[in-house]
Parts: C-alpha cells; structure tokens; sequence
C-alpha cells in the first residue's frame, strides 16, 4: 500500500503567507506516515509561525513515538492562550498511519476531518476527552481510502453569503467531495487538495474571507516508474539493462541520447526525434515504441531537479521536456533509477559548460527531492 | 524527385557547443526547396566520441558536417539542389 499525500493553501485576501500550516514526513524503516495540520488564530506572518511551531512540535514527537495524547497536550500546554477570547492559539489535527493500513487521527479545534472509502463516507469512532478538548479516532484504512484534513477556510468559506449565510458547511463539502470521487475514483491526492481549495475559493467570489487549506492522504497501490539513464559499464550488459525496463510493470522513461540508442538497437526499433516542437533551452523529445518518454539526459534531468527544487510545477503539461519529465516522476509513487556508470569521454574536457554534471549527482538530488519533498519511494540501481 | 536527407544531432553535446538552434532548420529554406529536403533528428550520431572533429554535428546524406550552423547547412543544401537540377 502506498500513501500519495499533498496539500494546498490560499492566504486569507491580502496577505502574503498563510496561516495554515501543513507538514509531513515519511519514517522509511518504520514504514509510517505521520501529517499534521495546523491553524493559527488570526492570520499573516503571526499566525504562520504559530501553526509553524504547533506542527513541527506535534510532527517531531509523533515521529519520535510519543503517546499521540500525551504530545498534543504538551503542545497545549505550550500554546498561548488569547486574553480576549480565551482561546489557544493554534489548533492542530495529527495523523499517525503505518503502512499497512492502522490510523490514528487526534484533533484539537480543528473542523472534524473527513475520511472517504471509495466515494462513501466512514463513520468512525472517535473518543472525546471532555477535559482537555481532544478528540481521538482510529480505524484501519483500506485500498482506495482517502483522509482529507481542512482548516475553518474551507468548511466556513462563503459565509455571509445569500446562498450560504453560515458558509459551505460541512454536508454540502462532503457531497461536493463524494460526487468528485464518483466522476474520479482515481483522482490524486494533489488534483483533489486542488479542486476542494479552488472550490472554497470561488465560494468566498476567489477573495478568501480566511487561510483556506487542505490535506490528502490517498491509500492506493503504487503506481511504478523507472528511469534509465545512461550506458552500463560493462558492454554486455547492454541486453540486460533493455530487458530490465522492457519487463518492468509500470511506466518507462529513457533519459539519454546514447541510452536512447542502445534501446532502439537492441529493440529493433527506430528512434525518432520530435522536430516540431523545440525549445533552445533543452534538447526536443524523442519517441521509441513501448518506451513512454524519451529525453535527453544530463540537462534534461538538471532542468528537472530544479523545477522539483523550487515547486515550479504548475500542473499544466506543456512541451518542455524537464517539465513533462517533472510531471511524470509526480504522477508516480514508486520510482525505480536504473543508471548505467559508463563515463561518456565527450563531457570530460574542461572546456565544456558546468552544466555536465556528472550523472550520477544529478540523479541523486532528484531522489533526494522525490524522497524528502513529495514522500515518493525511491530506489537506484547502478548497472 | 530525389531528396536531401538531413540528420540532425540533439545530443546533450551537439546541444550545449552551439547546435541549440539546429533543429529549427526548416524555417530557413528557401520555400521552394523545402520539398526537397528531409529533415530528422537523432538523440546522438556517435561523432562527439571522435576527437579530432567539432560539435554540434550533422548529416547530409551521409556526408559528415562538424561546427554546423544553419547558415552552414542551407548553404550546402542549395548548393546540392541546384546541382541536382
């Protein structure tokens, strides 16, 4: 089982940051998953570094096996109260889920999360602890269950308005969820975080009347990649790396002219270039039958660690070859690096541009980002 | 009628020492030569591995073209039509 998770905020109209906070992290040899969500009271910078603290505290003891209750009432204890409306300062849920499916989510002031098997909703148990305001809820997820978390700007967006004078409310959202999941079952963690946001928006005429943030965790079976890169070390093993990729259960991407080559020479298959749509920045995509996506390597695979690095992604695809490249390895859980180590003797002579990486580098700041930004399972296999 | 063959290298090499602007060769023919000319791309022509010659490299009709510019392939492409003619 694999956990797909992404979120999104919209600052309240006018400020530049937000204050919903959202952060998770992935414990490898433990195989769990722990997210935490956090509103400030109020918004803009104070706000922010209040859900900032608020989750990094409840993040770093639930990673660290604290007792769910007892860290989430040291965060309380930690939180300010506000003098004038005597409440604490920042709200926060916690999700703790190990990889075979056992959930535990405990809320304090949040609005009540929502989890969703296929396109019904789940009743689960939650325990209320009346004395300090904690609800907490456990249930085993399943294939094809989603955890969607979401601060007061969602639930209560357009509030005021005619239609809605106590905002979207919580059964409206849920049915606006469940109709998306009946049209879409397989709808990703991010495209739905980006539907239930952009919705919240529209209600509140796109000037959100607060922060406006959500969080999905999407229970499903992985969806694989692999990347070749590169030529093999050893000659022979040419056959060997092209039947690695041809029988691998999943999407392939080639990423490499001499790599390209050794494909269409050991398929029987040509390899074409796509002349039509080119960019000076990158060299154009090429096309192998059976092969998904072919590209050039070292700056492809450059132009594509930077657009990871800085979230520059937008969601539309476009013909750029490191963004197409981005989006694949974004719509995938599992990637597989297959990357040959032969040295190409042609980028060894120092007057070539900086931008010749050595290949092995480039991939493993990709992996790096993969793993630690967008909580993908990551392996590289050198040939 | 008889057609030129151009093979243009995108490699990461060709690429990076000038031939970032091949691949846009057709919009420099002379229109009326343009159905007389074949252009494709190749993701590398193994020349970079020779040391004596320059990149970014390019084929026409098999025939070998280092430090190639487009100025350099039109030119030689007209050349090898009017011959033809």
């Amino acid at each position: 089982m694999f956990i797909d998770a992404d979120y999104g905020h919209k600052p309240k109209l006018g400020q530049i940051v937000c204050g919903d906070v959202f952060m998770n992290e992935k414990i490898k040899n433990e195989n769990r998953l722990v997210a935490v969500l956090s509103d400030g009271l109020g918004s803009g910078i104070k706000a922010n570094i209040l859900a900032k603290m608020t989750a990094s505290m409840a993040l770093n003891f639930t990673v660290n096996n604290q007792p769910l209750e007892r860290s989430a009432i040291s965060i309380k204890q930690t939180l300010p109260i506000c003098e004038v409306r005597k409440i604490a300062f920042a709200t926060f849920t916690i999700v703790d889920t190990e990889f075979d499916g056992f959930t535990r989510i405990i809320e304090y002031g949040n609005p009540q999360f929502v989890v969703f098997r296929r396109n019904q909703l789940l009743a689960l148990k939650t325990v209320v602890n009346a004395e300090n305001e904690l609800s907490v809820s456990e249930f085993n997820a399943e294939i094809e269950d989603r955890i969607i978390l979401f601060s007061d700007g969602v639930s209560q967006s357009g509030i005021g308005r005619k239609d809605m004078p106590f905002g979207w409310g919580n059964c409206e959202m849920i049915k606006y969820i469940q109709n998306k999941l009946t049209h879409n079952p397989h709808i990703s963690a991010k495209d739905l975080q980006k539907t239930i946001i952009s919705r919240a928006s529209l209600n509140d005429n796109l000037k959100p009347q607060d922060d406006t943030s959500c969080g999905v965790l999407y229970f499903r079976t992985p969806r694989q990649l692999i990347l070749c890169s590169g030529p093999p070390y050893d000659k022979n093993k040419d056959a060997q790396m092209v039947e690695m990729v041809s029988n691998f259960p999943g999407h392939k991407v080639i990423s490499g002219g001499t790599t390209a080559q050794i494909f269409a020479r050991e398929l029987k298959r040509p390899v074409e270039v796509d002349l039509s749509n080119v960019s000076p920045e990158l060299p154009p995509i090429a096309t192998i039958e059976g092969i998904d996506l072919v590209t050039e390597g070292i700056l492809t695979l450059g132009k594509s660690a930077e657009i990871l690095k800085n979230k520059e992604h937008n969601g539309v695809s476009s013909n750029n070859p490191a963004m197409l490249l981005s989006e694949t390895f974004l719509n995938h859980d599992k990637i597989t690096f297959l990357i040959g180590t032969r040295i190409n003797e042609a980028h060894q002579d120092p007057k070539m541009p900086v931008e010749l990486e050595i290949r092995r580098n480039v991939i493993k700041k990709i992996a790096y980002l993969l793993e630690k930004k967008y909580l993908k399972e990551v392996e590289i296999k050198y040939i | 009628m008889k057609k030129h063959k151009v093979t243009i290298c995108t490699g990461t090499l060709c690429h990076v020492m000038g031939g970032s602007e091949l691949p846009a060769l057709s919009q420099f023919i002379p229109p009326q030569y343009l159905n007389q000319v074949e252009i494709k791309g190749s993701p590398c022509i193994n020349h970079c591995k020779n040391q004596d010659m320059k990149p970014p490299f390019a084929e026409i009709d098999g025939d070998i073209f280092c430090e190639a510019t487009i100025d350099k392939l039109v030119k030689e492409l007209i050349k090898r039509i009017e011959n033809d003619s």
